[in-house]
């Protein structure tokens, strides 16, 4: 082979090489963007600021429904109600009264109805030293046993807050005992919590192809 | 020029070009040229007021354009007397992820490619050993017997290891304390990802997508502006609420109650009580010596 001859042969496999590689350039598949899996966007539930359960503050300063509160529509005034314990000395809650789960305290004592509610007053609340309180003023009630939190919630460092940390600039909303315990069982409900991340992977592209990336 | 002369220069002639356009095709797909205003934007310290406006108009203009939001960008400066400290109660998450959401919704952050500043960590109980740590737990119901739950995000360092590594000066501390990106002066280099022990920081790897619904149109310069590709971004307490008076998202959301924000310089704040009378226990990787204003306490 002479010299000639090999330089047109290597000089025409270069541009062959050239050519193949310029296809692949422009058919871009080393630089695709990578396509990501798509993920659904979070419920907008997990979002929601609102409290676990309304106040009897938060329903009348709303100018709800507060029917749940006046007793009297089926109590009859000055006669208070009897209670009635099962053999363990746990007490029977009558059936008008079936949603209250008495769960107050794992000891399992606290099963007295008048331990809080208002004995002459059903409409009312009432302190183990006999002060009465309104259902607005409920936290008094909660602080006369749980003493520690309750300067802890006055001091802001329990229960939730939102608004302003600027009093300056704009009012806070402190919210009740009552807004996140049930105050017959007042252990902080289980929840479903909010999606986990999603890491970072590239997946096959037919596999997203399909679906639109938001 | 002979024949063969002609059609060998014309062949490797026309292929050298053709390789060059093709190596210059990504240029072709890059559709978010900076405007010629962006490009020679100033630093952030150094814009005087009235340039300060015409940014904010530039960047309304660009997220109408693109979200067809008008929002409202603001500049919020730090306030005299004022340092943010946030208080986390370990005692009460319950590791539900809501602040995550909330954060994500409220400094319009990319749904996909996902970023989070929030990471919640679940620990068993006994341990405070971040190796035990998993975020991805994934259950029906929570709290889970047996573990408790940390969130970590930015801790706003007092001696902040991002900020002394970033190359141009994008990111700084303010005097109320939050760590802060000039996100058009970052040039994406991610040092400061890699010097932050706590994982704070996130990259933009691709433009990020926030979904026109959920794009929130309350917006602050340091904040949560939609940011490019290509530079950092992570928690900056919420500055277009706190800086307006307002908490942060994340607490806002937390239905146990846990977080808890404010101003440590006064005396009667929330923080500055929880510092004082609770047991806080814990500066995260205290012993790295980056002085975190995010504090972990216990009830008790």
């Amino acid at each position: 082979m002479n010299p000639q001859k090999r330089t047109t042969l290597t000089l025409t496999g270069l541009t062959l090489a050239f050519l193949a590689l310029t296809a692949l350039f422009l058919s871009n598949r080393p630089g695709r963007p990578v396509r990501l899996p798509p993920i659904p966007l979070v419920g907008t539930d997990f979002l929601d600021t609102a409290t676990v359960r309304r106040s009897y503050a938060d329903l009348a300063r709303a100018q709800e429904d507060l029917s749940d509160f006046e007793c009297y529509t089926c109590h009859e005034k000055g006669k208070p109600p009897p209670l009635r314990y099962d053999l363990n000395q746990n007490l029977i809650v009558p059936k008008e009264h079936s949603d209250i789960v008495m769960g107050h305290g794992s000891h399992g004592r606290n099963n007295n109805c008048f331990n809080c509610h208002n004995e002459t007053n059903l409409e009312q609340l009432q302190t183990r030293d006999g002060r009465a309180l309104t259902f607005s003023d409920s936290p008094m009630l909660c602080g006369s046993c749980h003493g520690p939190t309750y300067r802890d919630w006055e001091a802001g460092a329990h229960g939730r807050i939102s608004g302003y940390w600027d009093q300056a600039l704009g009012p806070a909303q402190r919210k009740q005992c009552v807004n996140c315990h049930n105050p017959h069982s007042p252990h902080f409900p289980p929840r479903q919590p909010a999606p986990g991340p999603h890491p970072l992977r590239a997946v096959a592209v037919a596999a997203v192809e399909s679906e639109p990336n938001h | 020029m002979s024949r063969r002369s002609f059609l060998r220069t014309s062949a490797v002639l026309t292929t050298g070009l053709a390789a060059l356009a093709a190596s210059l095709k990504p240029l072709m797909e890059m559709n978010d040229f900076p405007t010629a205003e962006r490009f020679m934007q100033k630093y952030y310290k150094e814009l005087t007021p009235a340039e300060m406006e015409k940014v904010l108009q530039r960047i309304t203009d660009e997220v109408e354009k693109q979200y067809g939001i008008r929002p409202h960008v603001r500049d919020l400066k730090p306030m005299d007397g004022v340092e943010f400290v946030y208080c986390l109660n370990l005692t009460r998450c319950i590791g539900c992820r809501k602040c995550v959401h909330a954060c994500v919704a409220e400094n319009n952050q990319s749904r996909n490619p996902e970023i989070q500043y929030i990471r919640v960590l679940r620990l068993p109980h006994g341990s405070l050993d971040i190796e035990k740590a998993e975020h991805f737990y994934n259950t029906d119901s929570v709290p889970e017997k047996g573990y408790f739950y940390m969130p970590v995000q930015c801790q706003q360092c007092k001696n902040p290891p991002c900020v002394k590594v970033c190359p141009v000066h994008a990111t700084w501390q303010e005097t109320d304390g939050i760590t802060v990106i000039d996100y058009d002066w970052c040039i994406g280099c991610r040092y400061c990802e890699a010097a932050c022990p706590y994982w704070a920081r996130r990259f933009n790897f691709t433009k990020p997508s926030i979904p026109q619904e959920r794009l929130n149109p309350d917006m602050a310069y340091l904040g949560n502006r939609p940011r490019r590709q290509g530079v950092m971004e992570k928690c900056h307490f919420c500055i277009q609420r706190t800086r307006a008076g307002r908490y942060p998202a994340c607490l806002e959301v937390c239905p146990a109650g846990a977080r808890k924000f404010g101003n440590i310089l006064d005396p009667n704040s929330e923080v500055s009580y929880i510092l004082k009378n609770k047991r806080v226990f814990i500066q995260l990787k205290e012993e790295m010596g980056t002085a975190p204003r995010f504090f972990y306490y216990f009830d008790v």
